[in-house]
């Protein structure tokens, strides 16, 4: 989960121009202005790494960085385990 | 030439996209591909007479609504029409793609379907505003994207300068800051740190912070600003107009040509900039005139070549 959550939250800082150590799993995605299309995009940035489709859900639903990574990596974990 | 019409978008949507589509086809000689839900499609053609072979319909099954969030709309509605139009462009099936519908998911799709050109965040929408002696200033954002960082400002002047130069032919097209003041140190945290931003910014021919009245004094050729600020302004001019021409009508008994050329009817759409593809965004409420219009946009861009014409001027940039 850790490694998980590292690799997305460098590519949303990379995105976002910010230092990496400003996002944590407590981070809101309006404190550093992300929007839906910067979720998106990370979120298919890490299908590309992690070769897997993650389900289409609104993002809205997961309004900080820690419940989105969780969601997204518990979701990695069940395609590796079936 | 071949345009990609979203069908399904806007808030006269289908009757008046395939109306102006129609009226497209009879003042052009392009081809339209109609994309949207073919059984309304249709039956809405059988109130029309055209000739076959210069139409299209590609099915598309769904709609993103004006409601819905644009990126996560667009991830769950694969076969949303606006998805549909631009994967047509995408695949080198059409040239353009023109749509009424959500701005946001409009431009979602241009990120993710068209793709962004280096070095560029968020494509803007440009509109020219008509000036004296036929000289047009470009205001780039006019609404693709509400909050911006100082950054994509500057994306945004790169591009616009880009499409000056490229399209409008001008040699050293001056770009502004829109402002509430002429002087440096004006404005919101947003214009102080852009303005930094475009002044240190070589190959940009920079001439300051710019004023709403600006639009119409010859002064700069490119006006920068985000697009909730562009948005409104291009309303209000919208609405201003509207009044006035009303106004001048009912004393002088007929509408001036200046205020003619300021209909947003008659100037139609506008194109994304910063995608490798053509987009047109029509406003929503569009009727058959400015759908067509929109039609002619689009046409012109292609002609034009829009998105060449924009890389060429980027790569001048990049040492």
């Amino acid at each position: 989960m850790q490694e998980f959550f590292e690799q997305a939250r460098r590519i949303l800082a990379e995105q976002m121009e910010i230092e990496v150590e400003r996002i944590t799993m407590d981070t809101e995605f309006e404190e550093i202005d992300a929007d839906s299309i910067d979720i998106v995009e990370m979120i298919m940035a890490l299908e590309d790494i992690y070769e897997v489709e993650f389900p289409e859900e609104d993002t809205e639903d997961y309004p900080t960085m820690g419940s989105l990574v969780t969601a997204l990596y518990e979701y990695l974990q069940k395609v590796k385990n079936d | 030439m071949k345009i990609a019409l979203d069908v399904m978008g806007g808030d006269y949507a289908p009757v008046e996209l395939l109306a102006g589509a129609m009226k497209w086809l009879q003042e052009s000689e392009g081809q339209i591909i109609l994309v949207g839900d073919q059984e309304i499609i249709n039956e809405e053609l059988q109130n029309h007479s055209y000739n076959p072979n210069r139409l299209e319909i590609v099915h598309a099954s769904q709609v993103i609504g004006m409601d819905e969030s644009p990126a996560a709309a667009l991830r769950k509605k694969k076969d949303a029409s606006i998805v549909v139009a631009s994967r047509l462009v995408k695949d080198g099936m059409a040239d353009a793609v023109v749509s009424c519908g959500s701005t946001g998911a409009q431009m979602a799709a241009a990120i993710f379907i068209l793709g962004r050109m280096e070095g560029i965040e968020r494509p803007p929408i440009v509109a020219a505003i008509p000036g004296r002696g036929g000289k047009p200033t470009l205001l780039i954002d006019v609404g693709a994207n509400v909050d911006c960082r100082p950054i994509q400002l500057l994306q945004f002047a790169l591009l616009g300068q880009a499409y000056a130069r490229g399209v409008m032919n001008l040699d050293n097209p001056r770009v502004g800051l829109l402002n509430n003041g002429e002087e440096e140190g004006k404005g919101n945290n947003l214009s102080i740190q852009t303005y930094e931003l475009l002044s240190g910014q070589s190959g940009l021919n920079f001439i300051g912070n710019v004023e709403g009245r600006d639009l119409f004094s010859s002064r700069c050729d490119v006006i920068v600003c985000d697009g909730f600020t562009g948005n409104i302004l291009l309303k209000t001019l919208e609405g201003m107009v509207f009044f006035l021409a009303a106004g001048v009508k009912e004393e002088l008994g007929a509408i001036p040509a200046t205020f003619t050329r300021l209909d947003y009817t008659q100037i139609g759409g506008a194109p994304l900039l910063g995608v490798n593809g053509i987009s047109v965004v029509c406003h929503g409420s569009s009727k058959r005139e400015a759908v067509c219009n929109g039609l002619n946009i689009a046409a012109d861009s292609i002609n034009n070549n829009i998105v060449d014409k924009q890389l060429q001027e980027l790569s001048r940039l990049t040492p």
